[in-house]
């Protein structure tokens, strides 16, 4: 096994990740390849503000790919996941399901 | 819309939850099943008309052997021939590619990503084999039984099971089944993979034609294979609009 995976899975999850409006627009990202501020914003229901905070801070650490646009006369933000936003979301939802086994088994608490 | 579709602080088991709901939510913004599906029925249905418009009776001569004629010698026979082959191929081709603009446009105006490309890939291919098939028993006819059948290179006997098995494969069961299949992938829909496994058993099965009292030699002889799987496709249509549409109006 390796020092990875002794690790308690809370110690795995990553802060810019686990936030849970971040998590949902990297969900989001990830399952629709490229989605639009706007279909974010109602899909989240989030204010337009807040939804631009997060995705600054996902843009700052890498993890999404923001283009900006017009179609017509109308600006469009379009956002996708880089591939090290793809791992990290594939990481957060492996270490969750990690969490669940051991919440399963009874050992939620970490040690240290 | 409330904060509730943001995934939930709680539990693991909460949390995943709601990136599930989530998921849901994209998918159905960039679902549009019914939209091929009733493209591809007006396109069975119409394969009617054509095969009824091009019907002819053209004189054979000599006659083909067959068992019935081992002891008769025919120097001239009729032969009935309909269907085109042109018809079948553009209008497959015009679907798939009316198909994949209509997933991306609509995707786009909805502020989703369209996950069409695979399907897109899969109806070329099935183009070039449907067309392939389509030209060759254009040119050289319907094969009869005992005659011997050379398809590209593969010897094949025309009153053999497998061959009228892979006749049929190679036909609208393909074209139209197969990128079901793929498409029922694509948008990870298990109410379209039903479907689409219907619809392949309803081609691929030899269901008697003979329901409809119209035989081999009638204008209309293609009616009874075709208007099936036709109406299966646009009661498909209709069904999956039933469902979807609802669903488009509570993500928009």
């Amino acid at each position: 096994m390796t020092e990875e995976h002794d690790q308690h899975p809370v110690n795995g999850l990553d802060d810019v990740v686990h936030q849970r409006v971040r998590l949902g627009i990297l969900t989001v990202a990830h399952e629709a390849r490229r989605v639009e501020f706007g279909f974010l914003r109602t899909a989240l229901g989030l204010t337009a503000g807040n939804l631009s905070q997060h995705l600054a801070v996902l843009e700052k650490a890498g993890l999404v790919a923001v283009e900006k646009g017009y179609e017509g006369r109308r600006a469009r933000t379009w956002l996708s996941l880089t591939p090290a936003g793809d791992r990290a979301l594939r990481d957060e939802v492996t270490q969750l399901k990690r969490l669940i086994h051991l919440i399963e088994q009874g050992g939620a608490a970490p040690e240290g | 819309m409330t904060d509730a579709s943001v995934p939930s602080s709680g539990a693991p088991q909460e949390v995943l939850a709601s990136l599930g709901d989530l998921t849901r939510r994209v998918r159905a913004a960039q679902r549009a099943t019914w939209f091929p599906l009733l493209l591809f029925g007006v396109l069975t249905l119409g394969g009617i008309l054509v095969d009824r418009l091009t019907f002819r009776v053209e004189e054979v001569t000599p006659c083909p052997p067959g068992p019935s004629r081992a002891d008769v010698v025919l120097t001239v026979c009729t032969a009935a021939k309909q269907g085109s082959p042109l018809y079948w191929t553009a209008g497959i081709a015009l679907v798939y590619a009316a198909t994949a603009v209509f997933y991306v446009r609509r995707a786009r105006a909805r502020g989703v990503g369209s996950p069409i490309r695979p399907y897109v890939l899969t109806g070329v291919a099935l183009v070039v084999v449907v067309a392939a098939t389509m030209f060759w028993v254009g040119r050289n006819g319907i094969p009869q039984p005992g005659e011997p059948l050379d398809f590209w290179g593969l010897q094949l006997d025309p009153g053999a099971g497998t061959t009228q098995f892979l006749e049929r494969l190679t036909g609208e069961a393909a074209a139209v089944g197969l990128p079901l299949l793929v498409l029922s992938w694509v948008e990870r829909s298990r109410a379209l993979l039903l479907f689409a496994l219907a619809y392949l058993l309803l081609e691929l099965v030899p269901i008697s034609t003979g329901w409809a009292g119209i035989g081999a030699a009638s204008p209309w002889s293609g009616l009874p294979r075709l208007i099936v799987p036709g109406v299966f496709l646009l009661l498909g249509a209709l069904g999956f609009a039933l469902v979807q549409l609802p669903r488009r109006r509570d993500a928009s």
